[in-house]
């Protein structure tokens, strides 16, 4: 469950960077991509490949708050459409769908975080971010190491 | 089945809270960095878990570093007594030399997470509690707006130096 749960929560830090009019465009397009590509199977061979575009995704997603500007809406609704995409896949290699369900919700870390943003006091979304990018950046490196990464079982499993 | 190994995400939640070097050290970076003030209150909880993650990979790769606990002593060292000095180092200079030691604490880390049971949620937990011990350090920082307040933490980064010059002593083994 993690992995999607990182995705959502580098969105949700994404989103809380971007204006009220991006909000709803974005959840529509990522309940929409979730619900067309969960009913799909990546095949399990690409479990590494799926894995490590989850990683630079999340890196990617929660290193948009570092912009200058607000995020545009077409920026946005195109994080949504990509995490949505990268959840699906990682719950097809290694998980189940229920993992989505149970993670979906920390999408809505956008709402206390716009609240940040827009009093100005926009330092802990900031850190939090770092704090996603740096797991995430250590899974990444776990998948290049003669070692179980975690999301595969091991030899006693 | 477990593995019988450390690992997972409550293991590594707890584990920079087992330590009091890495406890100390992750409390001053946040102390420091409100003391200092912006941009340097949010810089520097960002900079720390950036270049934590470097010193991981590093010790995930076995890449040699030199003396690592002396390096973790001497941050204790260095940060608490830049608290107790009240040094205002410019933005550049604290950013780099929290960088510097964040590598050596990610170094520390990082060699122990492969041998980790699961060490995905692991590494999850122990980027989490490094962040909330910043975050406590920064609140402790928020007692500088008091009256005496600055006299406190300036006591506090006093006690971290203290702490760390005993550190020091046994990283050396004298």
């Amino acid at each position: 469950m993690l992995p999607p749960a990182l995705l959502f929560v580098a969105l949700g830090l994404a989103l809380g960077f971007a204006p009220r009019r991006a909000w709803l465009p974005s959840v529509l397009a990522l309940l929409l991509t979730l619900a067309a590509l969960t009913l799909m199977h990546a095949p399990p061979g690409l479990a590494n490949t799926v894995f490590a575009g989850c990683w630079i995704s999340v890196i990617a997603t929660a290193a948009s708050v570092h912009l200058k500007r607000e995020l545009p809406l077409w920026a946005a609704v195109a994080f949504s459409v990509n995490v949505g995409v990268w959840a699906a896949a990682v719950v097809s290699v290694s998980g189940s769908r229920y993992d989505l369900l149970k993670a979906l919700p920390c999408v809505s870390i956008f709402l206390p975080a716009s609240l940040l943003v827009a009093r100005r006091a926009s330092i802990p979304v900031k850190v939090v971010s770092s704090w996603v990018i740096a797991i995430a950046a250590l899974a990444a490196t776990l998948q290049l190491l003669p070692v179980t990464p975690g999301y595969l079982p091991d030899h006693l499993e | 089945m477990g593995t019988g190994l450390p690992g997972g995400f409550v293991s590594g939640l707890r584990h920079p809270f087992s330590g009091i070097d890495h406890l100390l050290a992750m409390i001053s970076v946040g102390l420091w960095g409100a003391f200092l003030g912006r941009p340097l209150i949010y810089a520097l909880p960002v900079v720390f878990p950036a270049m934590m993650v470097v010193g991981a990979i590093l010790g995930m790769f076995v890449v040699p570093l030199p003396s690592v606990e002396l390096g973790i002593a001497l941050s204790v060292v260095v940060l608490g007594g830049c608290i107790a000095l009240s040094v205002r180092a410019p933005v550049w200079a604290a950013s780099i030399i929290v960088a510097v030691f964040a590598v050596f604490h990610g170094y520390a880390h990082g060699k122990e997470l492969p041998s980790a049971a699961d060490p995905v949620s692991y590494s999850a937990g122990f980027v989490l509690a490094t962040g909330l011990l910043h975050v406590a350090g920064i609140c402790l920082g928020l007692l500088n707006d008091l009256p005496n307040g600055v006299v406190a933490t300036r006591s506090m980064g006093a006690v971290i130096a203290t702490v760390g010059i005993g550190l020091l002593y046994r990283a050396i083994g004298l």
